[in-house]
């Protein structure tokens, strides 16, 4: 086990950045738990130019023009939302070009969470509160510095392109390292006990399909979209076309929102999701349900941003409370 | 360097033919062959205004033009009518799976058209009655609001004429001077179906409230579910499954549909809205 002190580190992330992005949280902190804001505009971004037309140049897209994107300090939740959603977007007939590119020239700095936040609930998704894969390096926060782990060949090969702002790691903070991961996920399991466990939940709101309980949960929502913005696996975009210079467009892909009244009205004002009981609750079998049919994974990381962010205090694990105790109630 | 997938294809307005008072076919010509299946669909560009999915009318046979028969309904379709030939459009696609052709071999299809619904089926009509003795029957069934609104009139005979396993049957919702065919819902024309239909797939387009009724009218036939096809309405944008608005429960029409099984979706609540 190899340990960087502070100092070390900041080095290390000039040399790993020195082509490219570097994204790193604002305080630099990477003790305690995730960011508030997610990763996920790192690979898609909230806001992005895809075609201008007519335009040659816009018929191919060159990897060259990608700079390299370092991100320093995501945790387990944030690595794991990644990997679902290169399902979808890389994954299968089509790829998004933008989305792979950005992707590929990634280099993940995980980091362990050192305590949980209030809305914290990857447990019940079976995942920890450290990273395990996904990286390509991993720290965790001990006295100085950080241990630090490979999880790639691009990790391993930064780790010996620089090995001489690394140590090997003493015993005491490799024990250090273990006792807060598992006081951390004790925690977890603590606040989280009352909830139920998100691989019930997909047979639980197959049961539910009808159930009047989702008029009650959708009582409170305000339609804001804080949830879907928030989320890191919420990847649904909007494509629209914008008048550009003389006879130019411009094709531009946006972060959008299924809980907008409009996001699925067609042309006729004709809308299949016109009620917001429909809208909440397409978010939630979207995640819980249809993405484990369509790309076999529950789309939730539990890093509970949606939770935080709600101007209507909707808490999904309540949520989940309620329509499961539901469907145990009619099973009864 | 990599295509991008977002950049549609160039195309000119060839021709435009007026079919009814709301009701356009755009005769395309792309700057490259586009190869499609019947029922797939395109997503046209008018530049500046932007995309809507459209699955054209022609036939899959043709790969140098497409017809794209065009309902003036929201803001590209108003834009798309007022269009003159030699106009530049652009096109994506294709994209979704396209009818079941070889599920329909050797078998009575059923045919069941709304309003412009008929212009994604004549592509279908197109593709059966070119190879038409593959089929044991293709049975065509139409209805528009008025005869005004009636769309291809000009093409029915010719349809009934080109195999003699085809049969073409419309009708209006309410009558009107001067008509002197059927009056009814289209639902009526199902009312005596002369089909064996243990041995018949029947497809339906049109509005989603007259999907909903065909399909019930079906099932009261006797078809069963996994025969019946059904052209689903959702807003359908990047067409690869990505961008999230044109789930029917867990399937995205673009790239499960826009044509779905029946029995897929049979269980989905308020499934025509």
């Amino acid at each position: 086990m190899l340990f960087i002190d502070s100092t070390n580190f900041e080095r290390l992330l000039k040399k790993l950045s020195a082509d490219g992005e570097l994204y790193v949280p604002v305080l630099m902190r990477l003790d305690g738990f995730r960011t508030v804001d997610p990763w996920k505009g790192a690979a898609q971004m909230l806001r992005c130019p895809v075609a201008n037309y007519p335009d040659d140049k816009s018929r191919e897209i060159s990897e060259e023009k990608f700079r390299n994107v370092v991100i320093v300090g995501a945790r387990a939740c944030d690595i794991y939302a990644f990997e679902l959603v290169d399902r979808v977007e890389i994954e299968g007939e089509f790829t998004d070009p933008f989305y792979k590119v950005r992707r590929d020239k990634m280099f993940i700095i995980g980091a362990d969470c050192t305590e949980c936040g209030e809305s914290c609930f990857c447990n019940l998704l079976g995942n920890k509160p450290w990273p395990e894969k996904g990286y390509d390096l991993n720290v965790s926060s001990v006295s100085g510095g950080y241990i630090v782990e490979a999880g790639s060949d691009k990790g391993k090969a930064a780790i010996e392109a620089n090995k001489d702002l690394f140590s090997e790691a003493r015993d005491e903070q490799t024990k250090h390292r273990d006792e807060v991961r598992s006081a951390v996920l004790d925690k977890l399991e603590k606040q989280n006990r009352a909830f139920p466990r998100a691989e019930e939940m997909p047979d639980v709101l197959r049961a539910a399909l009808t159930d009047d309980v989702w008029d009650e949960i959708a009582a409170k929502c305000v339609e804001c979209g804080a949830c879907t913005n928030i989320c890191p696996t919420c990847y649904c975009f909007l494509l629209y076309d914008m008048k550009a210079d003389g006879e130019y467009f411009q094709r531009i892909s946006t972060w959008d929102s299924c809980q907008v009244t409009g996001y699925a009205r067609m042309a006729g004002m004709l809308n299949p999701r016109a009620r917001l009981t429909d809208r909440v609750k397409h978010r939630y079998y979207h995640k819980y349900d249809y993405l484990v049919k369509s790309h076999g994974a529950i789309f939730c990381t539990g890093c509970g941003r949606c939770i935080d962010s709600c101007s209507a205090t909707i808490d999904m694990r309540e949520s989940f409370k309620k329509v499961s105790d539901r469907v145990k109630a009619g099973k009864r | 360097m990599i295509e991008n997938p977002y950049y549609p294809i160039d195309s000119v307005v060839e021709d435009i033919i007026t079919e009814t008072p709301t009701i356009k076919t755009f005769v395309l010509k792309p700057s490259r062959p586009i190869k499609f299946k019947a029922g797939q669909f395109m997503q046209l560009t008018v530049p500046g205004v932007g995309e809507a999915p459209f699955t054209p009318s022609s036939s899959p046979n043709v790969e140098d033009k497409m017809e794209i028969t065009i309902l003036r309904t929201g803001k590209v379709t108003e834009a798309l009518h007022e269009l003159e030939p030699g106009a530049k459009v652009g096109l994506r696609g294709p994209y979704g799976k396209g009818y079941p052709v070889d599920k329909m071999k050797g078998k009575e299809v059923l045919i069941v058209g709304g309003g412009v619904g008929l212009a994604p089926l004549r592509s279908l009509i197109y593709c059966l009655i070119e190879d038409a003795s593959k089929y044991k029957r293709i049975s065509i069934k139409y209805g528009a609001k008025n005869p005004e609104e009636l769309c291809f009139k000009r093409q029915y005979d010719e349809w009934t004429r080109a195999a003699g396993n085809v049969d073409f049957t419309n009708t209006i919702d309410v009558p009107a001077p001067g008509w002197n065919g059927r009056v009814g819902l289209v639902t009526t024309l199902l009312d005596d179906l002369d089909i064996d239909i243990s041995d018949s797939i029947a497809v339906s387009c049109g509005p989603q409230i007259m999907l909903k009724f065909v399909t019930l009218k079906l099932l009261d036939c006797g078809y069963e579910p996994p025969q019946i096809y059904l052209s689903m309405n959702r807003k359908m944008s990047c067409g690869m499954g990505k961008c999230g608005r044109c789930n029917v429960g867990p399937y995205y029409l673009c790239v499960d549909g826009p044509d779905m099984c029946y029995d897929k979706i049979k269980d989905i609540p308020n499934v025509f809205g």
